[in-house]
Order: structure tokens, then C-alpha cells, then sequence
């Protein structure tokens, strides 16, 4: 009697599970989580200035890393005043394979960095949907580099459920 | 006295002439051969009229006027006349009618200037010429026998969203004219032959229907020169209309996937 409905529970408790928590990032020491952040999952920013956002967005069956690793690049390169740094392979804790991208920009004489690290993961069985995680990092040049061990920690903490 | 009957039957018979619009007989018998007449002008290397409107033959203009009565000589007209019947031209099927082609077409396209340059360059090629131009329409005039093909040409610039093409025959409104204004000069060539027999009151009547007579015949021209610059050129007008230019969005915006576009220090620095 019971048995189909304990049966749907326990199906629906994974996915309940991977709604809410479908990440895990270590907060570096000087810089601070923020709470209710209304376009990023996760956001935590330093005194200076030096900010670390992450966005999960649901991309379904569409694309691969390759696709919005470029998709994004041509987005950037399309906002005025971005010039492209460098690219490379990057891997989370959890092994999964993403995209670094480096990007200069110039903000009223000042030089900024922003760096974007792209990751699709497979949502599991039984979905055949994926997420593409996008982890942003930037803030004024100086301040970056003064900050590039706290936030190589932090993307190295990164694991994707 | 008898002079003076004379000289009334004769007014009387001008007035009677030019009022009416039928021609005497004998003007009939030589309008019937009036039709391949303006054909002249058809020819095919017939050089292109200098606009706005051309023709040449029958009209006053180039006539002389050796004896400075203001009157064309005769044997000028009956040359011009000659020449005119001499270059009789059956070429078409349409010879033996005096038609007048006017074409109108309406065009779509998403670049009117262009078109409109398109237009032009047909009417050149096709040795006619410029006759208006304005924002968004042109009328070009082309030789007759260029007028199929130069319509065809010219629907291929853009798409055609109106087509009216009219073959107007002004053979009877020509032959008329033709011959109520070789009445007129027979008139004219009695009046002032009168006149330069008459008497100073008898004079004034007789010079005032002459400038009516002489009016008249310069009005007659006009029309018979305009109606072979008609026949002769093809008048095709063109009134292009600009398609709504299609907004194409840039691919690489993405627009499915409107989260990209808060990626950047932009959005990433705007904390709150």
C-alpha cells in the first residue's frame, strides 16, 4: 500500500537534494560570503574591492563546455573595453574539466581583471539535464594580485555536486 | 463693295474652319496617309529629344519665314512634310497605329535610392532619359521600340507590387489635328494674302483673325509636336516603396540565454 509512495520519496529526495545544493565553495580567509544575493548563487567579496561570485544556471541538454566556453568569451569580448589575457583547461576539486578565461579592462583609467571559469556538469541519474557553473572573479589590477593566493584557494575549493 | 463680301465670306469661313473640330474632306483624304507620318520619329537611331519634350517635323520651329510676315513659307512646310513621310518606318505591328506607351509600376525594395539609380541607368542604356526624379519615384522616357524591354529590365530591380501598362491610340486625335491645322495654314496663307491687299479698316478685322487663326495654328502644333514626342518615347514612372528594414539581431548576443549578459566586473562589483 505504502510501498510506490515510499518509493516516489525516495526518488524525489535526490533531486530535492541537488536543487538546493549543487556546489560547495571554502570562503579565504579576508574576504566575506554575502547573504540573499538577487543574480549569484554565491558571492563573497574583500574590503578591497576584489569580488568572487558564482552563478548555476540550468542549460538542460543544450551545449557542452566547448560551446559556452566561447559563448561566454564572445559575450565578453562584445562589452566594451574587455581585451582577452589568456585561456586555459582548469579542473575543480571534484575533477570536473572547465575553462579559464582572462580578461583586462580599463574602468575610468584604472586596470581591472576579471577572470571566468566556465564548467558543465551532467545532473546525475536519472536527469539527462546539465548545469554550466560560471565563477567570476575580478576587482581593481592591484588588488587582485594582492588577493591571488586567496582566490586560487577558493577556486581550487570549488566542487561540483 | 464686292471686296468687302469677298473679304467677310473668307472671315467667315475661318471662323467656320477653326471652330469646328472636323476636318474638310480633302483634309481627310491626307490625313489617311498621316498615320506613318510621326513613325519617323520611331526609327530606331533616332537621336534621344532634349527634355522635356521633343519631336520634330510638322512643328513651326524650325521653319523659315523668308518673307518676314510671320508666317512659315510654304514650300518649308510642305518640305518638312515631305521629309517627315519620307522616313516612314513600318517596323512594328503596331505601325499602323499611332500608340502611346506609358507604363507605371510600383516596387518594393529595401533600398530606394538604389533603385531609383537602377531605373535611371535603364532609361541611359536604353538611349532615353531622365524625365522626373523625386524621393522615392522616377518617370524616364525610353525610345518606343525599347519600351518591352526596358520594363522588363527595370521589374527586375525590385519587387513588383503594381503593374499598369497602357497603350493609348491617339492615331484619330493625330490625323485630326493634322488636318484641321493644314486647314488653318491654307487659312492663314489667305488671310494674309488679304491683307496685304486691303484696305486700314478692313485690315484690322483681317489682322485680328489672323493672330486668331495664327494662335490657333501655334496650339495645333504644340499638341501634334507633343503627341510624336509621345509616340516616339515611352513614358514609364516608378514609385518604389522602402520595405521595413528587418532588425537583424547579432547572433552572438545569444539572445536565448539572457544570463549572459549580466556576465562582466559590471555586475560582479555591484555589490548591494
Amino acid at each position: 500500500m505504502h510501498t510506490p509512495l515510499i518509493r516516489t520519496l525516495l526518488l524525489a529526495l535526490p533531486l530535492l537534494a541537488m536543487g538546493c545544493h549543487t556546489f560547495e565553495i571554502n570562503t579565504a580567509p579576508g574576504l566575506v560570503a554575502l547573504d540573499d544575493q538577487e543574480h549569484y548563487e554565491y558571492r563573497a567579496i574583500a574590503p578591497e574591492g576584489v569580488v568572487v561570485g558564482v552563478k548555476v544556471v540550468d542549460i538542460g541538454q543544450k551545449g557542452d563546455l566547448a560551446f559556452w566556453a566561447r559563448a561566454t568569451t564572445l559575450r565578453i569580448r562584445q562589452l566594451e573595453g574587455y581585451a582577452m589575457l589568456g585561456a586555459d583547461d582548469v579542473k575543480t576539486s571534484d575533477g570536473t574539466v572547465g575553462r579559464e578565461l582572462r580578461f583586462g579592462h580599463d574602468e575610468g583609467g584604472k586596470p581591472y581583471l576579471y577572470t571566468l571559469r566556465v564548467f558543465v556538469k551532467h545532473k546525475g541519474w536519472p536527469s539527462k539535464s546539465s548545469r554550466l557553473f560560471l565563477v567570476e572573479t575580478g576587482g581593481p589590477k592591484d588588488e587582485v594580485a594582492r588577493y591571488q593566493q586567496a582566490l586560487d584557494w577558493m577556486q581550487s575549493s570549488l566542487a561540483l555536486d | 463693295m464686292m471686296r468687302r463680301v469677298a473679304i467677310g465670306v473668307v472671315l467667315m469661313m475661318c471662323a467656320s474652319a477653326l471652330g469646328c473640330g472636323a476636318a474638310p474632306e480633302y483634309a481627310k483624304s491626307a490625313g489617311a496617309a498621316a498615320p506613318s507620318q510621326p513613325m519617323a520619329e520611331m526609327a530606331p537611331g533616332a537621336p534621344p529629344p532634349s527634355p522635356p519634350v521633343s519631336g520634330s517635323g510638322g512643328g513651326g520651329g524650325g521653319q523659315s519665314d523668308r518673307d518676314g510676315d510671320g508666317i512659315p513659307d510654304k514650300s518649308d512646310r510642305l518640305a518638312a512634310n515631305d521629309v517627315a513621310a519620307a522616313k516612314v518606318v513600318p517596323d512594328s505591328p503596331h505601325s499602323a497605329a499611332m500608340l502611346v506607351y506609358t507604363a507605371s509600376l510600383g516596387m518594393a525594395v529595401y533600398q530606394v535610392e538604389p533603385g531609383l539609380d537602377g531605373v535611371q541607368k535603364v532609361a541611359r542604356d536604353m538611349g532615353g532619359y531622365l524625365s522626373s526624379r523625386q524621393d522615392t519615384s522616377i518617370t524616364v522616357r525610353v525610345p518606343r521600340d525599347r519600351f518591352d524591354d526596358a520594363v522588363a529590365r527595370i521589374e527586375k530591380l525590385g519587387d513588383v507590387t503594381h503593374r499598369d501598362i497602357k497603350a493609348q491610340d491617339v492615331t484619330d486625335e493625330f490625323v485630326d489635328i493634322q488636318a484641321r491645322l493644314k486647314n488653318a495654314y491654307n487659312i492663314r496663307d489667305k488671310l494674309a494674302d488679304l491683307l496685304s491687299r486691303a484696305a486700314v479698316k478692313e485690315a484690322l478685322d483681317i489682322e485680328r483673325e489672323l493672330g486668331r487663326v495664327t494662335e490657333e495654328i501655334e496650339r495645333m502644333e504644340g499638341r501634334l509636336k507633343l503627341l510624336r514626342d509621345q509616340i516616339a518615347f515611352s513614358t514609364i514612372t516608378v514609385n518604389f516603396t522602402a520595405l521595413a528594414a528587418q532588425t537583424v539581431h547579432d547572433t552572438t548576443l545569444l539572445a536565448p540565454f539572457p544570463w549572459l549578459q549580466e556576465l562582466g566586473l559590471g555586475m560582479l562589483l555591484d555589490v548591494h
